[in-house]
């Protein structure tokens, strides 16, 4: 998309104030979005996102700028603006670009986004028809598949000669949501499975009639719900996307963005313990086919299994390449961006609780009385205090060993660095969930994961008074 | 963008009706951390949204890379999404509004703002907040100046383009006390830099983060709760949503069937103002339909849903000036949003509470938001009221309701309005009753 000597040209012009790093990140995004409403084939959303994003760094001085022109009076321009905001003579002049090694831990023949329309809404009907057929109260059924093939090149300078890495990642995303409504109450029930494969890996291993069933069954449960209690009680939390709560509470305040600026909870704590001793945890971007994995990062790092916590003790972090300056350590291949617009930094890719010893059965055969959260909507923090939120979308009391009553508008809240200590059992179930997680660099593409664990305690924040 | 030669190559690969909207913007931002430049950014940015009618379908394509390919490259996307279209929406295309009320919103004296100037500004704040506030460890603060312009055509030969800028201070500040680290965000923009306050936003700033610390849970229960003006302004955001007669239509909206009924106390009124003079400003849609300020519930009554071409086609009646891209199709959307405010101030309000909560904050929304049946659950804190004045700090709570409920429960409302960075202006609330979460 852009010519070598024009890359050459504009990491001069960027490092002609004596910046010591220089990247030209461009892509060229085609997403498209089809949606069948209650039967019924919405305009598909059909988008183009492409542009160039040129970052300097100077020691820890950092300037970026983007652009959707991809001229050479336009590259040039905008580098010469960003070189403006250091004073110093040059340092470093590119004269070569070498191609890095990409790795191919996502390899897709044939990208949805390019597969034929009429397949893709016929694989979307079998969803609407199997979550039309499993309860007569469903009043609305959406069905939706989004799929991407994004075109990704880093070119990086520290030195005469740059490194190229180009990079294509494709990622499809089937979602399914139900509102069922009985005159009195109307819920939700949804499922959002999503893959980095190809068209036939996603027919084969995302079956949508039983996904819409699994959404179905959500929203007509919900339907008899009670309001769930408030207080400080044990909760289990199921796996897969249950770890949401790890990514949220304890996976942001791991990202260097936040540690290496002394602002989390897990700043300096390299080497100490910060979970209980049966919890240990993982970020992957090298899982293949999992949606949060690439084949390379954002600043042309290979991916990387990343260990952030063994038997309880914290042993990495999530390290981009500016916040790893600060910290004086390597990038571990975590820098993530949604797209030219953001600068990159330091993201989680696919994250997870290591599998422990527990049956998951027992887990729950063993609670006299808490809360069972089968499913959350998601949650935040706030790094700095550790404060966070989840909301559960599907919620039961455990009354004497047994999964009872679904409870309705469950939000649990603490402190990450407490619930990472609070965690007293952890399954044999390991599973992964997919999401987006937005942050500073966007809104990408992730993997939460966890067995079924259970916390000691934790406050539970509901309706439904205290829980007897 | 040459948009002559769309309408005529469109026109020429069968689409009848066409629609070309064409967005620029150029932003520049800094921003300091500790008395130091963390970073600087320039973006000269533009889109283009192109839409049509093919075979009496409509389809629509967005891109953000505009050049020489880029014209048969929307045709393509146009026709290839309106093969797919069954729904039947948008069936035409707009003629025109009688009147448009444009407005002049961009301000040279924005795009004269020079960086050098605002870097002392910032540096000069943090310096300040320091020495008032000697337990702040941490200081964040940044500076975007934005100006932008939308440029519309279609087929009729209906031309309009809004232009406008703006500029935005935002602080975070970190304070610790003993082993307890706060922090707090506080914000200063708008259309006229003349009219900013740096120092009244870093006086909050210290004030807000000060009355953190100590914070601990309450006991659960349910409490009378003033809800403070930016956390109001977050909950009504979602009921002006569920009046989209799109949500309405399809079923998935509280406020279906309530169209001129009670919805809340009438102490509640929300209006839609598209015509302020705020960086939200717009005096027309995506279809090209004059905007124009409207009630959306008076006195807690629901006066109208908010429509496009299709969803008023629908119902009868006319657009009311909403539609918004949203995917491939044309949704629903809103401009600035005012709650009315009082002429009480917060002390007069809530001076007959006996014990109850004031939530300052709240964060999840997000995800502890049904939309649809608008329960919500979040994690909150604030303080203690007593005897009519706020008291202690509480942290780590919930707060649990019902927009519906909240809104028929509310019993006062007070003078303190103001506009957030959501394009919401609300003053601060008083719900007879919430359910709190904590200990």
């Amino acid at each position: 998309m852009i010519s070598r000597s024009l890359l050459i040209a504009a990491l001069n012009e960027a490092l002609s104030t004596g910046g010591d790093y220089a990247e030209i990140f461009y892509e060229d995004t085609d997403s498209e979005s089809l949606l069948l409403d209650n039967g019924k084939s919405e305009p598909p959303a059909l988008s183009k996102t492409s542009g160039v994003g040129i970052r300097i760094l100077k020691g820890l001085g950092s300037v970026y700028g983007t652009t959707s022109d991809f001229s050479k009076k336009s590259l040039l321009s905008l580098a010469a603006d960003l070189a403006k905001s250091f004073e110093g003579e040059r340092t470093i002049k590119v004269e070569t670009i070498s191609k890095a090694r990409v790795g191919k831990v996502n390899r897709v023949p044939d990208p949805v986004i390019e597969a034929p329309l009429e397949e893709k809404l016929a694989y979307l009907r079998k969803g609407y028809e199997a979550a039309k057929e499993y309860d007569e109260r469903l009043v609305r059924i959406m069905a939706s598949l989004s799929s991407t093939k994004s075109v990704r090149n880093v070119v990086s300078a520290s030195g005469p000669n740059a490194i190229e890495s180009d990079n294509v990642e494709c990622r499809v995303r089937l979602s399914i949501s139900c509102v069922a409504s009985d005159g009195k109450s109307t819920e939700t029930g949804r499922m959002g499975p999503g893959l980095a494969c190809g068209w036939k890996e996603c027919q084969a291993k995302n079956d949508p009639a039983e996904i819409a069933r699994k959404a179905a069954k959500k929203a007509i449960t919900m339907l008899s719900a009670k309001e769930c209690p408030s207080g400080r009680y044990p909760v289990i939390i199921a796996n897969g996307w249950g770890g949401v709560l790890f990514h949220e509470s304890c996976g942001h305040p791991l990202e260097a963005s936040a540690t290496s600026r002394n602002l989390s909870i897990f700043s300096n704590c390299i080497g100490k313990q910060i979970a209980s001793p049966i919890v240990s945890a993982f970020d992957d971007g090298t899982i293949g086919g999992a949606f949060g994995s690439s084949n390379v990062d954002d600043e042309g790092v290979g991916t990387h299994k990343n260990q952030l916590i063994k038997d309880g003790i914290c042993v990495g972090y999530l390290v981009d390449r500016l916040n790893g300056r600060r910290l004086n350590m390597e990038p571990n291949g975590t820098s993530r961006r949604q797209s030219y617009r953001y600068a990159p930094t330091s993201r989680m890719s696919n994250t997870y609780i290591a599998a422990g010893k527990d049956d998951p059965q027992d887990i729950v055969k063993d609670t006299k009385l808490g809360i069972y959260v089968a499913d959350f909507g998601g949650g935040s923090v706030d790094p700095s205090t550790g404060e966070f939120n989840f909301s559960a979308c599907e919620a039961y009391i455990v009354r004497d060993g047994k999964i009872a009553e679904p409870v309705k508008g469950c939000t649990l809240i603490g402190r990450g660095d407490e619930v990472l200590m609070n965690i007293d059992r952890v399954g044999n179930d390991l599973d992964l969930g997919q999401g987006y997680c937005g942050a500073a660099s966007g809104s990408i593409p992730v993997c939460v994961g966890q067995p079924t664990i259970r916390l000691k305690e934790i406050t539970v924040g509901g309706r439904g008074g205290k829980l007897e | 963008m040459n948009v002559k030669k769309f309408f005529e190559l469109a026109k020429e690969r069968g689409i009848t009706a066409s629609q070309l909207v064409i967005n620029r913007s150029k932003c520049s931002s800094i921003e300091t951390f500790n008395h130091a430049i963390e970073n600087y950014s320039i973006a000269d940015n533009q889109s283009a949204v192109a839409s049509g009618l093919f075979e009496g379908r409509y389809g629509s394509v967005r891109t953000d890379r505009i050049d020489q390919k880029t014209i048969p490259w929307l045709v393509d996307g146009i026709i290839k999404a309106a093969k797919a279209n069954e729904s039947g929406s948008g069936t035409d295309f707009f003629p025109g509004s009688p009147k448009y009320r444009k407005k002049n919103i961009y301000n040279k004296s924005i795009d004269s703002i020079a960086l050098d100037d605002v870097l002392k500004n910032l540096y000069q704040l943090e310096e300040g907040a320091r020495a008032k506030e000697p337990r702040i460890t941490d200081f964040n603060a940044s500076f975007e100046k934005v100006s932008s312009s939308s440029e519309f055509y279609n087929s009729h030969g209906l031309k309009l383009v809004n232009k406008k800028s703006s500029y935005y201070y935002v602080v975070a500040l970190y304070a610790r006390n003993g082993e307890e680290l706060r922090n707090s965000d506080q914000f200063d923009f708008g259309i006229d830099p003349s009219k900013m306050n740096l120092a009244k936003m870093i006086d909050e700033a210290i004030k807000d983060v000060r009355s953190q610390f100590g914070g601990v849970p309450c006991e659960s229960g349910k409490y009378p709760t003033v809800i403070k003006n930016d956390v109001f302004a977050s909950l009504i955001d979602y009921v002006v949503s569920a009046a989209s007669s799109e949500q309405v239509q399809k079923k998935s909206s509280f406020l279906a069937g309530k169209l001129g009924t009670k919805v809340g106390s009438s102490k509640l009124t929300v209006s839609e103002r598209p015509l302020e003079k705020t960086p939200f400003f717009s005096y027309f849609d995506v279809e090209g339909v004059a905007r124009y300020n409207k009630n959306i519930i008076k006195n807690g009554r629901l006066e109208t849903y908010l429509y496009n071409r299709d969803t008023a086609k629908k119902d009868g009646v006319e657009s009311t000036g909403n539609a918004e891209f949203s995917g491939g199709k044309i949704g629903i959307g809103y401009g600035t949003i005012f709650v009315k405010p009082s002429k009480k101030g917060f002390e007069e309000m809530i001076a007959p509470i006996k014990k109850g909560v004031y939530i300052t904050s709240i964060q999840g929304l997000g995800t502890g938001m049904n939309s649809i049946n608008g329960d919500f659950s979040c994690q909150a804190s604030g303080f203690m009221i007593r005897d009519g004045k706020t008291c202690e700090p509480l942290t780590l709570i919930t707060l649990s309701g019902s927009l519906l409920k909240m809104m028929e429960d509310i019993k006062d409302i007070d003078s303190n309005a103001v506009l957030g960075l959501d394009g919401i202006s609300s003053p601060d609330v008083y719900v007879r009753s919430m359910s709190i979460g904590g200990k």
